[in-house]
């Protein structure tokens, strides 16, 4: 729907549109919840029965340490710079299309950052004294130690959580005074104390404006951060394979292929479900595919130049690890390849597949499948031939990690729906923005729709 | 901020001319440090708990066919790369030049075990706490902890030794004397390859075949500075 | 104390603000509730500068002092050795430095922005639902209660669908 439409609309009207998410829930609303709240509760109890038994449930070894946990952790931790890049960037260079996709994406971001921090507190062998970690003043004479790469993980997380929270709260100020309007009841109550008294002064949206961009420039330089720190897990190490300065823009570079195709394939679901053909527009998807072909063109060339360099310095031990991925793993890699390189640059050059919704389904969710293809082929195979020949093993993911893997994906599901449920979906006042924006100027012979945007 | 410093600078030497591979040592570092007993099942799984490990390796081809044999075993890297990844300070440098890991601050990231280079850090997947039915318990030696579920452990050159011999030492006001504290391995070794001492005293065994030609250390390119020094002589018919 | 009078497009709250304006109401007592923002001076003209950005950039050096004592800090206090690293690491602590500098400028953007906006509000504030659907309010403070039913009054006038106090 363009600019012109939204303003034909009346905003009662776009509102009810935009909010349908939040409609009394139906019997099939139910049942996903009870379907992806089922496969949480067994991954749950695989990770009991784990931490009640012994690590030895997981198909961990020597020298294959870290398995799939962790390339579940960087997985999400990738996937959460979906909201963070596409929001940030977006509103940034005031890109007039960001608006219906916006909260969806923030909200993707909080709950894949939430899941993402699980998984180091998953994959320990003492997870009950995890609490050695936190630094707080105690009788042991010791405190966590900074220069070990995953205590970095572990406050860059925690302000990453906390920064990507109240970035999506703030993006939802003024449309939680919308919601607290049209409530009742206990609900009412609740969005009231959400919104905070927001009454959409002038004055208010003076500083909200302000914030909202400060809040986006803040944001970007803590998601770089985030992910190189979450590289760093590995560069700073001595495993061949591992210790590559290319790690940390290698690692954000996927984590933003990942996110945007992560935008991407959760736009056409909710445009399905909460019917909302008329804002989320081939045109949306036209720029957002043009966004995922910039980046994965960017992937692409970072994982040329890391094999290349390999390749060429033939240095025994890394050209070993290489070697030993490809032969071992070789349909994996392939489908990795096609999935984060082949299919999206030829696909995504060409309008017609940009702007058709099933293709930009698949080519998306073979990006994702990819980029996780990508995380494990990253750690197991430089863990499993390491410096020692003697001791080369391999790793094979058991049930009790695949099960916390599936509960994961279902964890962020199920959050996505609940969250759908109860708050609106679409950026309801930034859309009705639009709407007020626009006019009719007759500029000669013809009127012309057109936008204002204030100069600075 | 005081420094740390010590009289000692435990190292070894293996002396790899005269190891033949009998896997005695392995067997007194297991009695010595209740490593556990692992079965042929956790051994096939990559999960043995082996805190020293003699490598073999087959040069030739049938019938000029020989056996290469080298103990592997916690280097004590003067640069260990396990030490600064270790997030809860469990693995860190004690001023007598040995990598302390310590038992019950180990959360088990096993982030030291991934960037340990030699792989000679083991990790308890198993329970092995409860492993030891009676009367196998009576075998367990009391200087040492029985290590828990979910902790790394390596070898640690018998620090339960060296701190008797340090009381020892202390309580009659002198130094430790060369060759007085031996841990299990040296001292079981029927070929005497390993050799066990104060790389800080010159005069000592190991410092002085420390400095003979034959010497080399292992993974030397990654600069972790290892206490341990092989000695393998040279030329092609000497395997 | 407010008087609130809801419109139901621009140009009848427009009409409002002129007719205010003319009475003698001054431009910085009139304001305008929205559900979408409207560019300024559509409506009413609104002061554009801010100061909630500096209690950013005073979270930010907090964060700075924080993370420094953290990292280096608490390892100065309890130093154990490990590795080749030196006891106060230099890219440790520019890391944790820089992460809480962030954190802290982050909360400091969101508290300096609600201390800005006065919210979440200590009294009783006038509004009306109906702006959330689309109406546009129009709120006038003044100091008496003649004022405030002469705002009134001039607000029905020019249009206004309800008026409340």
């Amino acid at each position: 729907m363009s600019e012109h439409d939204i303003a034909a609309k009346s905003a009662p009207q776009l509102n009810d549109e935009m909010l349908s998410s939040l409609r009394p829930p139906t019997w099939k609303w139910y049942g996903l919840a009870f379907f992806l709240g089922a496969v949480v509760a067994w991954g749950t109890a695989a990770f009991t029965y784990q931490v009640m038994t012994d690590m030895s449930v997981t198909g961990l070894d020597r020298p294959v340490m870290w398995g799939i946990y962790i390339a579940n952790f960087v997985f999400w931790v990738g996937l959460s710079h979906s909201g963070t890049m596409v929001s940030a960037i977006l509103r940034l260079s005031q890109a007039n299309w960001r608006r219906p996709i916006l909260r969806a994406a923030e909200a993707m971001t909080v709950f894949s950052i939430t899941v993402a921090g699980l998984f180091p507190v998953i994959h320990l062998g003492r997870n009950w004294v995890v609490y050695y970690f936190m630094p707080y003043p105690n009788q042991r004479g010791l405190w966590p130690n900074f220069r070990s790469a995953l205590l970095w993980d572990a406050t860059a997380i925690t302000t990453y959580i906390i920064g990507s929270s109240l970035f999506l709260y703030l993006g939802m100020l003024p449309d939680l005074a919308v919601v607290r309007d049209r409530s009742t009841g206990w609900k009412k109550k609740v969005y009231a104390v959400l919104a905070m008294g927001w009454r959409g002064t002038a004055r208010e949206w003076v500083v909200f404006r302000q914030a909202s961009t400060l809040m986006a420039a803040l944001i970007i330089p803590v998601a770089v951060s985030v992910h190189s720190i979450v590289a760093w897990d590995f560069a700073v190490t001595l495993v061949p394979g591992w210790h590559s300065t290319i790690f940390p823009p290698y690692f954000v570079i996927g984590a933003i292929t990942s996110g945007v195709a992560a935008v991407i394939t959760l736009m056409i679901i909710i445009r399905r479900i909460f019917h909302l053909e008329e804002y989320l527009t081939p045109l949306h998807f036209d720029n957002m595919g043009k966004l995922l072909l910039v980046i994965c063109l960017l992937w692409s060339y970072a994982y040329f130049v890391e094999v290349q360099t390999t390749w060429y310095a033939h240095e025994p031990i890394e050209w070993e690890v290489w070697s030993f991925m490809s032969g071992k793993y070789t349909p994996w890699l392939i489908l990795m390849l096609i999935g984060n390189s082949v299919l999206p640059v030829a696909g995504l050059c060409f309008k017609k597949i940009r702007r058709s919704i099933r293709a930009m389904l698949v080519i998306t969710l073979l990006v994702n499948v990819g980029m996780f293809i990508e995380r494990y082929l990253i750690i197991v195979p430089s863990l499993s031939h390491k410096n020692m020949p003697f001791v080369w093993g391999t790793y094979s993911p058991s049930w009790v990690e695949l099960s916390v893997t599936a509960a994961a994906f279902a964890g962020f599901t199920l959050m996505y729906v609940l969250f759908a449920k109860f708050f609106p979906m679409v950026a309801v006042t930034d859309v009705r923005e639009l709407g007020v924006r626009h006019t009719d100027v007759k500029l000669g012979r013809a009127e012309v729709h057109s936008l204002t945007e204030e100069e600075h | 901020m005081k420094k740390l410093t010590s009289p000692y600078k435990w190292g070894m030497v293996v002396d790899l001319d005269r190891c033949t591979g009998c896997g005695a040592c392995v067997v007194a570092c297991q009695a010595e440090n209740n490593v556990a007993i692992c079965g042929k099942k956790e051994v096939a799984e990559g999960r043995n708990m082996h805190w020293l490990r003699i490598e073999r390796f087959w040069v030739g081809e049938y019938p000029n066919v020989r056996v290469k044999f080298l103990p592997v075993l916690c280097q004590h890297c003067h640069d260990a790369p396990c030490e600064p990844v270790c997030p809860v300070y469990a693995s860190y440098h004690n001023p007598d030049g040995l990598n302390g890991q310590v038992y019950n601050r180990c959360v088990g990231t096993r982030y030291c075990g991934n960037n340990c280079p030699y792989a000679v850090r083991v990790f308890n997947f198993h329970d092995h706490e409860h492993a030891w039915p009676p009367p196998l318990n009576n075998q367990l030696s009391p200087d040492i902890t029985v290590r828990p579920r979910g902790v790394m452990e390596k070898c640690s050159f018998c620090i339960q030794r060296i701190r008797r011999a340090k009381e020892d030492a202390k309580a009659e006001r002198r130094l430790i004397r060369d060759g007085e504290v031996q841990p299990a391995c040296a001292q079981t070794c029927p070929a005497d390859a390993l050799v066990f001492g104060n790389m800080a005293d010159p005069l000592s065994r190991v410092s002085r075949l420390a400095r003979s030609p034959r010497s080399f250390r292992l993974l030397e390119h990654l600069g972790t500075h290892p206490s341990i020094n092989y000695l393998k002589g040279g030329g092609r018919e000497h395997v | 104390m407010e008087t609130l009078g809801t419109f139901k497009d621009v140009e009848t709250a427009t009409k409002a603000v002129d007719s205010l304006v003319k009475a003698g109401f001054s431009e910085e007592t009139i304001t305008s509730l929205t559900s979408a923002p409207y560019p300024d001076g559509v409506i009413v003209k609104t002061d554009q500068r801010t100061w909630f950005r500096w209690v950013s950039v005073g979270g930010g050096i907090f964060g700075a002092c924080a993370g420094f004592l953290l990292a280096a800090g608490t390892a100065y206090v309890y130093p154990v050795q490990t590795g080749d690293k030196p006891i106060i690491a230099s890219y440790p602590t520019g890391i944790i430095m820089y992460e809480l500098t962030m954190l802290f400028a982050i909360l400091g953007a969101i508290v300096g922005m609600f201390l800005e906006m006065k919210l979440p509000p200590r009294d009783e504030r006038v509004y009306d639902p109906a702006i959330g659907e689309g109406s546009i309010g129009i709120s006038v403070t003044v100091d008496s209660r003649e004022q405030m039913s002469r705002a009134g009054k001039l607000m029905e006038a020019a249009g206004a669908l309800t008026i409340r106090h």
